[in-house]
């Protein structure tokens, strides 16, 4: 197996390449980030910096390098993290990336398969179905979700389209999120304050995923032969209290309807990364996806633990 | 009192779902007073619970769910499973109640939920009559209101055996004077305005029937046939009917 993985120096990127070089199946890894220095150096082990939101650069490295080291596995989680960002530019990292991405590794035919690193958030939380999600949940499609979760979702249902469009194997995983710093979580942001703020009345149960078996997720997809939407969940799953307790912060109830402008105030003066918009109804409601399928079909299994 | 042979900890004391033994155990000595004091609930027949999956059913009545946690500390008492009440869609907006139904091991009845509690071979209490059976004029009584068939088809998806329930003296204990249907709070489909400001004090009597086995003879993907789950809806209604007429008549017998 010889894989290409977008986001090569991002923490789950340079993780995966870690965990695939570990693997004696793995022949080579091409790494492709943004920075001109290469996450680590190993025989088997290529970088090259490339900006994927341009569409000549994507052809150029999958007709170009990934054609030469003769990559079969494609392996894209390169989506921009911060959730204050947003605009065309934020939007062709997300979306347009992808959209390309897939394209040329449909046109070139040593490429076999595609996996995506989605995201859980992609999924539409709702008073009404709460709990557990599945891979048939509804998806978030409300125009007025911030842009960082309609880029996820648009991403998603790209690929999603392509399934069984042509030979390339496509994989996406919808992943919990990872409670890690330098991943866009917005837990990880929220839970930077000492004192963290939630809706009066509601504890929902959330679930988190640690970098560890986000990356284990990621090899599984990559060396299966199989294809399908597959949710993540991390081994984490306890109330919005018990979290921010056992991270060691201040837990203070507040009515729901001052929290939004907290946290953009907050935001504002401090330039913290967390919306509470964006997390609304995760706070309210709670929603843990449902591992079922891809404990069935890739047999993975949430082990490691990120939260004390 | 609490036993936790269907807790599947998640690792921090917790279920996928909420559920905390803990905060039950302590919801269960607070309501314990109404149980055996106020309500003074009397259980028929809960040996009849099966051992593995299975799935209550029951009439439902009052304004306020009185019954269903009657109905959940009943079981906990008499058979120590925890009975995952199938609630409402709109309870999870209420502040404060929704956090609490969920410690106790109440669950919204999306697919996914009831289908990985009945795998992990839990007991579901489901109310078919929903909404419609709280908000039940006087006049109707112990007569079940729209039934749906939900609870069949779970029954059938997942080969678990049905055990009708009857409620009795919870459709006396608090009568619903109007409902407001233009008011809805968190949701809900409608303002309940009671008759009394409390609940009055009547005897609950439980009945628990003889288990259904609506799947019998039938495949899973049986349950997608609407004919097939109209048939079986049918029949946990007559069995529930024919249990609320016995219980009704055996309340009639001991009164002097």
């Amino acid at each position: 197996m010889r894989v290409l993985v977008t986001g090569a120096t991002a923490p789950i990127g340079t993780g995966l390449i870690h965990a695939l070089l570990a693997d004696p199946e793995v022949e080579h890894v091409l790494g492709v980030g943004l920075e001109d220095a290469a996450p680590l150096t190993d025989a088997r082990f290529s970088y090259r910096a490339v900006d994927l939101t341009r569409a000549r650069a994507s052809h150029d490295l999958i007709h170009g390098p990934a054609r030469t080291l003769g990559i079969d596995v494609v392996v894209h989680g390169a989506l921009h993290r911060a959730a204050r960002d947003r605009g065309d530019r934020v939007h062709a990292a997300n979306v347009e990336t992808t959209r390309q991405l897939l394209l040329e590794c449909e046109r070139q035919p040593l490429v076999r398969r595609f996996v995506l690193r989605s995201a859980a958030e992609v999924y539409a939380l709702r008073a009404s179905e709460p709990n557990l999600l599945d891979e048939d949940a509804p998806l978030e499609l409300d125009p007025r979700a911030p842009q960082w979760v309609r880029d996820r979702v648009e991403a998603d249902l790209t690929v999603c389209a392509r399934m069984g469009m042509s030979s390339l194997r496509v994989v996406v995983l919808r992943a919990a999120e990872v409670l890690a710093a330098g991943t866009g979580s917005q837990l990880w942001d929220y839970l930077r304050s000492r004192v963290c703020l939630r809706p009066l009345g509601f504890d929902p149960m959330i679930n988190v995923l640690s970098i560890d078996d986000a990356v284990h997720a990621l090899w599984l997809a990559a060396g299966r032969s199989g294809q399908g939407v597959y949710n993540i969940p991390g081994a984490d799953t306890l109330p919005l209290t018990s979290l921010i307790a056992r991270s060691g912060r201040r837990d203070v109830p507040v009515p729901g309807p001052l929290l939004a402008p907290l946290y953009d105030l907050r935001a504002w003066l401090v330039g913290f990364q967390f919306r509470y918009d964006q997390n609304l109804r995760r706070f309210h409601f709670g929603g843990v996806v449902d591992g079922a399928r891809a404990r069935a079909d890739l047999g993975y299994r949430p082990t490691i633990r990120c939260v004390g | 009192m609490l036993v936790t042979t269907a807790f599947h900890d998640e690792g921090h004391g917790y279920d996928l779902f909420g559920f905390h033994p803990a905060t039950a155990a302590r919801v269960a000595r607070v309501v314990a007073p109404l149980y055996d004091r106020y309500f003074r609930v009397r259980s028929h027949g809960n040996e009849r619970v099966p051992a593995g999956r299975a799935i209550l059913v029951a009439n439902h009545s009052g304004v306020l769910p009185i019954d269903a946690v009657m109905l959940w500390l009943d079981i906990l008492r008499h058979t120590g499973r925890l009975a995952r009440v199938v609630a409402d869609r709109f309870v999870p907006r209420l502040p404060f109640v929704g956090t609490w139904m969920a410690r106790t091991g109440a669950i919204s009845g999306s697919r996914a939920n009831v289908r990985c509690l009945l795998e992990r071979d839990e007991l579901l209490a489901i109310f078919p009559e929903g909404v419609t059976g709280v908000a039940k004029p006087r006049a109707q009584q112990y007569q079940l209101q729209a039934w749906r068939v939900g609870h069949v088809e779970l029954a059938i998806r997942h080969q678990a055996p049905v055990v009708p329930v009857a409620i009795i003296g919870a459709e006396e204990s608090w009568p619903m004077l109007l409902r407001i249907g233009a008011l809805h709070p968190f949701g809900a489909p409608y303002l309940p305005v009671p008759a009394s400001p409390l609940p009055l004090p009547v005897s609950y009597e439980i009945y628990y029937g003889a288990p259904i086995e609506l799947h019998r003879g039938l495949a899973a993907d049986r349950a997608d046939d609407p004919d097939v789950l109209a048939e079986a809806a049918a029949r946990s209604r007559a069995a529930l009917e024919a249990l609320i007429a016995h219980g009704l008549a055996e309340r009639r017998s001991r009164r002097p």
